[in-house]
């Protein structure tokens, strides 16, 4: 040691550079930041938890911009109040709260660059985690531009989850205070996810939940991504930011009395947001195709996107929306020869067109209908929904199980729709049969409809007990569907058929042996011959004017 | 006067740590020798703003530190080295410093070069950009030296601050106290008393929470004079003679 004096002092390699006092003090932080050292864990965390799943999910960019809000942030938010909280109470286990708290720097704004220092890391590393998926969705050649809201909310809630950490951490600093901090937060989240399937109104605030129970293309594909419910977490999130980070700055040793008002302030008005935010989640309402809320509602939104159809060729031409180009050849391939068989009878569908599948808000607990492919319009067109279907690659699902099962179980809706058949008798149940829900007058519809299912191999694959319900598949809530409902394999009992269809053909009428007889009549007619007697009878047919010895 | 001391007082719980003291310091090195619990820590805190008074009225640089605004710019001119020196293990020796120096709100401008000189002031600046966490003990001390001086303060407050130095760096150490005292008033919390003789014009004794004496280094020597005090140096038996007439007064008086 020499009593050098700092003009005696030789330059060094080590030099600090000359800069602003607050960004050398938060260049100082971030270089030090023990974040650091948790980067890596997160990224793995990432690579897991939603880059993989988001591989096996189709490149849609709703889907993978959910999946950066929810699947993301559930790993992250935990670990992050974590290293928040081990940051935080950093000045106290090291011992220099006495060293820090005698300098000038007010105590609250030194504790805000440690905590900016850690988030902007924290913030980074999501961001570039969200850039890289990004960045191979749109290599994958997405329809359509990034959902940036869910971005959004996943930075708001990367943010609060260091500053309800960091504040716990400043408050209570001790060694065990980051593990509690991130069990609480990982609890908190937990709780919101029961909360949510409790369908809680106000838990539709819960900062994991991306526009309910929607399925995927009811948002961002056939309509714009409503904003309603992003706009009110990130008024939560950052209502807790600053709740948190407020709290921070009340003690005495945080600062000036102006300093520690302005942190009480921030406090309350963080608290007053999540109250606001909260408030406003409990008067959403589930819509058709997203979470409105109408104080925070831009009526501009409920327009259908607009786009231009990929159609494929054939006697009834198959149309999708762009987002679902790639499926345009299974879709045809599952539908096309069904579709062509069917092709010139009155009320069949001249064109096939994909839909975004129906939501309504059928119940006050948000009950959620999934629709089934319908025929209607004039000329006839088949609304045709594909998101309650498991698409080709999703979950590493081969293209001929898509296939399959849209022949499967869009097929007999399809023949359902075309012979007039009704819907199913209600929400939850899926499943007509001919005696339970269907009166006798529409003996002749099962046989044909049955029939048609085993000319055109519609049932041929289903399992036993297998009961086909409207829009299956989806990621499903109740299941009140509005389309037509159908007992799997035969309707009838018909040879060929399984023997629990046939039984529930029985009873008080008509005989099995006679639906029997009269499916096996009808499948036993040439292709020409079956058009041209549905050409001529159809719409006797549907009416319930054709009795089964009608049936050539 | 940097410091001006009036009938301070300190409780922590029942226990009086700080009973009643005045003291006055201008520039210049005060050494503060007491044994152990006698208060030193604590007045040294008081000092440097870390804890208030119970009693009493501090003024230091010519403030009341008990308003924000005062306290604040009273810091702004502090040097505080405690007794325990808390680190982050990851700084760097520079990072450390210069982390002060922006904490004590030292014109950004000036902060490299003062960061430099304080560091080489302090003997590392081989181990300037090395890790905290591989220091040795007297390594951090002076690290710690080095953050307190960083801002060339007017008031310098030093607790145990060659506790865990080789003689090399005590010797060096003493030299610098010396240098800094010519224009701040440096209190030195020690009890070394060689440290004293050394670096210190003037020499406070504590015992039992009161200053029982106030003088030079020469002064305390002499109060050994004609008694059979206990000590090698001279100043040893100084301390010794003033402690054991301090606790016979007060004795008496119980």
């Amino acid at each position: 040691m020499t009593a050098a004096t700092a003009s005696a002092a030789a330059p060094r390699a080590w030099r600090v550079r000359p800069a602003a006092g607050p960004a050398r003090l938060l260049r100082i932080e971030l270089r030090r930041s023990p974040m650091l050292w948790l980067l890596p864990v997160l990224a793995v965390l990432f690579y897991f938890s939603t880059y993989r799943p988001a591989m096996d999910n189709p490149p849609f960019w709703n889907i993978r911009g959910s999946m950066v809000q929810s699947n993301t942030m559930l790993v992250f938010a935990p670990l992050l109040a974590g290293a928040g909280a081990w940051v935080g109470s950093r000045e106290g286990r090291r011992g220099m709260a006495d060293l820090i708290g005698v300098t000038a720097v007010p105590r609250w704004a030194g504790q805000l660059a440690t905590w900016a220092a850690a988030t902007i890391w924290a913030e980074a590393l999501y961001l570039a985690c969200v850039a890289v998926l990004y960045g191979v969705t749109a290599r994958q050649g997405a329809w359509g531009g990034p959902l940036w809201w869910p971005v959004a909310v996943g930075t708001a809630i990367v943010a609060a989850s260091c500053a309800i950490g960091f504040a716990a951490g400043a408050r209570l600093p001790g060694r065990f205070t980051a593990g509690l901090a991130a069990l609480v937060v990982f609890l908190a989240l937990a709780g919101g996810a029961f909360a949510i399937q409790d369908n809680a109104t106000y838990a539709q605030i819960w900062p994991l939940n991306v526009q309910g129970p929607f399925p995927a293309d009811s948002y961002g594909i056939f309509y714009p991504y409503l904003t309603d419910l992003a706009v009110a977490q990130l008024m939560f999130l950052a209502g807790l930011a600053a709740a948190a980070l407020g709290a921070t700055g009340l003690p005495a040793a945080a600062g000036s009395r102006w300093l520690r008002g302005a942190a009480a302030v921030v406090a309350v008005a963080g608290l007053a947001a999540v109250g606001t935010a909260t408030a406003l989640a409990g008067t959403a309402r589930v819509e058709a195709h997203g979470i409105v809320i109408p104080a925070l509602h831009d009526a501009a939104s409920d327009r259908p996107t607009a786009y231009t159809p990929v159609c494929g060729g054939g006697a009834v031409p198959v149309c999708l929306q762009p987002a679902y180009r790639a499926y345009l050849p299974d879709v045809t391939g599952a539908l096309g020869p069904m579709l062509r068989q069917l092709a010139g009878l009155p009320g069949a569908a001249v064109r096939a067109t994909q839909v975004a599948v129906t939501s309504v808000q059928s119940t006050r607990e948000n009950g959620i209908g999934f629709g089934g492919p319908v025929i209607a319009g004039r000329p006839p067109v088949l609304y045709l929904p594909l998101s309650g279907l498991t698409l080709p690659g999703e979950g590493n699902a081969p293209a001929a199980q898509f296939i399959s099962n849209l022949r499967e179980q869009y097929g007999p809706m399809i023949v359902n729709e075309l012979v007039g058949l009704p819907a199913g008798p209600g929400p939850g149940t899926g499943v007509t049969s001919v005696n339970g829900v269907v009166g006798q007058g529409h003996q002749a519809q099962f046989a044909i409809a049955d029939a048609l299912d085993q000319v055109l191999n519609l049932n041929v694959s289903l399992p036993p007990g297998h009961t086909v319900l409207a829009g299956a598949g989806g990621n499903g809530t109740s299941a009140g569907g509005t389309g037509a409902g159908t007992s799997a394999g035969s309707r009838t009992g018909a040879p060929g058929s399984r023997p629990d269809a046939g039984r529930s053909a029985g009873g008080a009428s008509p005989a099995p042996a006679e639906l029997s007889a009269a499916v096996g009549r009808f499948e036993a007619l040439t292709a020409a011959a079956r058009h041209a007697w549905l050409a001529a009878h159809l719409a006797a047919l549907r009416a319930g004017r054709v009795t089964l010895s009608e049936i050539p | 006067m940097n410091v001006e001391v009036t009938g301070v007082t300190r409780r922590f719980g029942r226990t009086q740590a700080v009973a009643g003291v005045d003291l006055q310091a201008g520039p210049g090195v005060l050494g503060l020798l007491g044994p152990n619990g006698a208060g030193k820590t604590s007045l040294l805190r008081m000092l440097a703003t870390v804890i208030p008074p119970s009693g009493g009225s501090l003024r230091l640089l010519g403030r009341d530190p008990r308003g924000y605004a005062q306290r604040r710019q009273v810091r702004r001119r502090l040097g505080y080295l405690p007794q325990s020196l808390g680190y982050y293990p990851g700084f760097t020796v520079a990072e450390f410093v210069e982390y002060f120096a922006l904490l004590k709100e030292m014109p950004p401008a000036t902060v490299p070069r003062a960061v430099a000189a304080a560091v080489e002031s302090t003997g590392l600046g081989d181990k300037a950009r090395a890790k905290l966490r591989t220091l040795s003990g007297g390594m951090l001390r002076r690290a710690g030296i080095a953050q307190a001086i960083v801002n060339e303060p007017d008031l310098l407050l030093l607790d145990e601050p060659t506790a865990g130095l080789d003689p090399e760096q005590r010797v060096a150490f003493r030299a610098l106290l010396r240098d800094l005292g010519q224009s701040a008033t440096v209190i030195v919390s020690t009890h070394l008393v060689e440290d004293v003789g050394a670096a210190c014009s003037e020499v406070a004794l504590m015992d039992a929470g009161r200053i029982v004496f106030q003088g030079t280094p020469d002064e305390l020597t002499a109060r050994a004079e004609g008694t059979d005090a206990a000590g090698d140096a001279p100043l040893e038996r100084g301390y010794s003679a003033v402690l054991a007439a301090a606790r016979a007064t007060a004795g008496a008086r119980s």
